[in-house]
């Protein structure tokens, strides 16, 4: 200590009454200081850089070798294209041109599967899809757009349009009769239905732009790919092959200036020459029987999106699945570092405020991985991007979409952002837990054993998983359109997600949330 | 007070450890430098902390109640096709040592890195100056009380598993029997999950003597478990599936679950196990190697 006869100029005595106040400024206790510190600290432990370097790296290389080794082999003919994408258009079409405003008024008897063992098939399989009803399409061309109203098997009365347009009517049986009725006015096509013929509802309604005068208005039947998926010895094999569907109409009626004959056309099946490929089972005969106003059809095929089951940027992104790993170490021991090294009572020291603390470390912990979930996802999106185009991932079926393009860009962006909640949620758990080991290995398992489980689980409870645990999150990282009215091999250990991009986040975001708010309402009762 | 620093230094040095304890065995060891007596002494530093038995508790718990459910999900209606559907139930029945794997890799790490984090691996050697004698009696205590554990949580999982599955309509009608120890391949399963949590302890303990930081441990324990499933999950090349599958700790170890359709398997049940038995010899050899060869 300093000699004692040279008082150094000591802070004014503070008043006796008043107590000890700080000389410091009080701006050292504001929330952007806070923040400041945490990212100090953040920064300077050599082992979390190298933590979070590690979650890019390993994000990076499992990306990249995920998106290698995917081939598409390709059909030999490209499948028709509406608006640019691919779509199905294949059905048994009995129709006359129609000239005009008109209407056409018919009562379906009924849309039944064909018990029969079709090719791809040791059993007879059905497909709920099913469909037969009333058409007015531009054209017979595959992929001229159309709008129908009609009963399917197992989902009721339909309107559809466009290919990806679907509106549900009543929840009729494909057993049930249904009468159905499709109007045009101008380019304007409505769709009816009534059980008795006499007091009609309106099913949906559509602008078809471009209409031209003279359209083809008729009765269609057709039944999509039958699918069968079985689970068992923890694999799954999925089946597919064609089915048919046979659709009675009754008491057909046409209004307006038409052409006066029926043609019968098998839109978009036109048989090659030869036999068919070994490799892809020959569509079943299109079947259709005439008796005075009363038809029978029997068709395969489907007119609707098309399903494309390889989602090319989810899986050139699917590395964030191990990265998550280093990333949740990092959220724990940002937090139970401190608490071993008693850090805490300093940090808490310097700001009384717990869950300012807390807030702090989230925000500065979540930006840092973001970051990092970025610095990975967009070299990892890059170099799929060249490697699937190279294995055959090419328009029209596949589209050619840029860093830039909206889905890619939530995808991407995504990534950072689940990664970003995972942290925080991994700091969350390690306020709860303070047990490194135990705080890391619980996050890890909620999110890896998911993942591991579901190939091996019922398709129900495997879902279950996917969707509602916190791996629900990287739904984000979808890009191909699910439409509920295709039944696609939609298994959730594929990524694969029922629901909108966005809700599987939310629900990483709820879990995040309420862990966080446990963590805060626990740091503040227990002493440091 | 030399003496003593110089007692203490040579204990603690690995190379003069070893030549202090070969000088013991020749002059007749003292009873506390004994295997027993080590053993018995790890077992009341473990025994004595409550965490390991809440541990322990945790492992049984969570094999039982994730066997449950993921066999209550099952449906022996849901697969359609010409042959009967052949699910193995028991396999099913075992999910849960998944996690209970997690569980015991945590129990090794309680057991080495709470001695580096406290500094009671400095007391631990002072009195106990034979490293691999540490690491013997260490891996003793371990492994035997994951044994316990993994035969409570395997035995508990069996038996709900058989209740569950009786309830759901997994019977006789359906071209299923109960799930009895009896049977063979059950009892394979069963024994083989238990010594595959001990494998597991055992490599997390080689490991956590080589980390020492607990963070890190049960991050490269969980990465050597989970990293070749997930990665098998999403290569798409056939062979390399195989080969992860095949080489990989995790899925290899539990390749002895599998009671059903064995030729189709990537590894044989026992291999498997042998090829984890490998990996937990390696990491227990390095581990011991760095325990020796590092200042604690």
């Amino acid at each position: 200590m300093a000699a004692t006869d040279t008082t150094p100029p000591a802070p004014p005595a503070p008043a006796p009454s008043a107590g000890y106040r700080s000389t410091l400024g009080p701006g050292r206790d504001g929330f952007g200081r806070l923040l400041h510190a945490e990212w100090t600290k953040l920064r300077t432990v050599r082992r979390w850089v190298l933590t979070l370097l590690a979650a890019v790296a390993a994000t990076l290389i499992v990306s990249v070798l995920a998106a290698g080794g995917i081939h598409n082999g390709g059909g030999d003919k490209p499948p028709p294209t509406y608006n640019d994408r691919t779509v199905n258009d294949g059905f048994r079409f009995i129709h006359q041109a129609l000239t005009g405003d008109g209407t056409i008024t018919a009562r379906i008897t009924g849309v039944r599967p064909v018990r029969e063992v079709g090719p791809g098939f040791d059993h007879p399989v059905s497909a709920p899809w099913a469909k037969g009803g009333l058409m007015v399409k531009t054209s017979t061309t595959p992929g001229s757009d159309y709008a129908a109203v009609m009963l399917t098997e197992r989902h009721g009365v339909r309107f559809q349009a466009h290919f990806v347009d679907d509106t549900a009517g009543s929840s009729t049986s494909g057993d049930d009769a249904r009468w159905l009725r499709l109007v045009r006015t101008g380019d304007t096509v409505t769709g009816y239905e009534s059980a008795d013929g006499t007091t009609w509802h309106r099913v949906g309604t559509t602008h078809l732009s471009g209409l031209p005068q003279t359209v083809e208005v008729g009765l269609f039947a057709t039944s999509p790919e039958g699918l069968e998926i079985s689970r068992s010895f923890g694999s799954t094999s999925v089946t597919g092959g064609p089915t048919r569907a046979t659709a009675g109409f009754e008491k057909v009626a046409v209004q307006g200036t038409t052409a006066g004959a029926w043609q019968t056309h098998d839109i978009g099946q036109e048989r090659r020459p030869g036999p068919p490929p070994p490799d892809m089972p020959p569509f079943p005969d299109n079947e259709s029987t005439q008796n005075g106003d009363a038809f029978t059809i029997t068709g395969s095929g489907d007119v609707g999106p098309m399903d494309i089951d390889a989602d090319a940027v989810r899986q050139s992104l699917s590395g964030a699945l191990i990265g998550l790993i280093p990333i949740a170490a990092l959220g724990v021991l940002f937090i139970t570092a401190e608490f071993k090294k008693g850090m805490i009572r300093t940090s808490f020291l310097a700001s009384p405020r717990r869950g300012r603390v807390l807030a702090a470390k989230a925000l500065v912990l979540g930006a840092a991985t973001f970051v990092a979930g970025l610095l990975a996802a967009v070299p990892a999106f890059l170099l799929g991007r060249s490697e699937w185009k190279r294995n055959g991932f090419r328009p029209p079926v596949y589209p050619d979409l840029g860093l830039g393009d909206g889905p890619v860009l939530r995808a991407v962006v995504g990534t950072g952002l689940v990664l970003a909640l995972v942290a925080v949620l991994a700091l969350s758990v390690g306020v709860l837990v303070r047990n490194t080991a135990a705080a890391v290995a619980i996050v890890v398992v909620v999110l890896v054993l998911p993942q591991m489980l579901m190939a091996g689980l019922p398709v129900g409870a495997a879902r279950f998983l996917s969707d509602y645990t916190p791996i629900a999150g990287f739904s984000i990282q979808s890009t191909t359109p699910n439409y509920p009215q295709v039944d696609g091999s939609c298994l959730p250990e594929d990524g694969c997600h029922t629901y909108a991009p966005w809700t599987g986040p939310g629900v990483l975001l709820a879990y995040t949330a309420v862990l966080f708010a446990l963590a805060v309402w626990r740091l503040r009762r227990r002493s440091a | 007070m030399a003496a003593t620093d110089a007692r203490t230094l040579r204990a603690l040095g690995g190379p003069a450890a070893r030549d202090r304890a070969r000088s013991a065995a020749e002059a007749g060891r003292p009873a506390r430098e004994r295997l027993p007596y080590m053993v018995h002494a790890e077992w009341t530093k473990l025994r004595t902390l409550p965490t390991t038995w809440l541990i322990l508790a945790a492992a049984v718990l969570l094999t039982t109640a994730i066997g449950a459910a993921a066999t209550s999900g099952l449906d022996p209606g849901h697969c359609r096709g010409t042959e009967p559907c052949a699910e193995d139930i028991v396999k099913q029945s075992l999910t849960g040592v998944l996690v209970g794997q997690v569980v015991v890799a945590i129990l090794a790490i309680h057991a080495v890195c709470g001695e580096y984090a406290t500094g009671t691996i400095r007391t631990t050697l002072t009195a106990m100056p034979d490293r691999v004698r540490v690491l013997v009696a260490k891996a003793v205590v371990v492994g035997g009380l994951t044994a316990a554990a993994g035969a409570a949580g395997v035995g508990a999982a069996l038996g709900t598993a058989r209740f569950v599955l009786l309830s759901q309509g997994f019977d006789h009608a359906h071209g299923y029997a109960a799930l009895t120890l009896a049977d063979g391949a059950t009892a394979r399963a069963a024994v083989g999950s238990v010594l595959n949590l001990v494998l597991v302890g055992w490599l997390t303990l080689g490991l956590a003597w080589l980390v020492r930081d607990s963070a890190g441990a049960i991050g490269s324990v969980l990465g050597l478990l989970y990293l070749s499933p997930v990665l098998a999950s999403l290569a798409n090349d056939p062979t390399w599936q195989h080969r992860l599958r095949k080489y990989g700790p995790g899925p290899a170890g539990l390749s002895v679950q599998n009671t059903l359709r064995l030729d189709r398997l990537d590894i044989g049940p026992w291999p498997g196990l042998g090829v984890l038995a490998a990996y937990t010899g390696a990491a227990l050899l390095v581990g011991g190697l760095a325990l020796c060869r590092r200042d604690a």
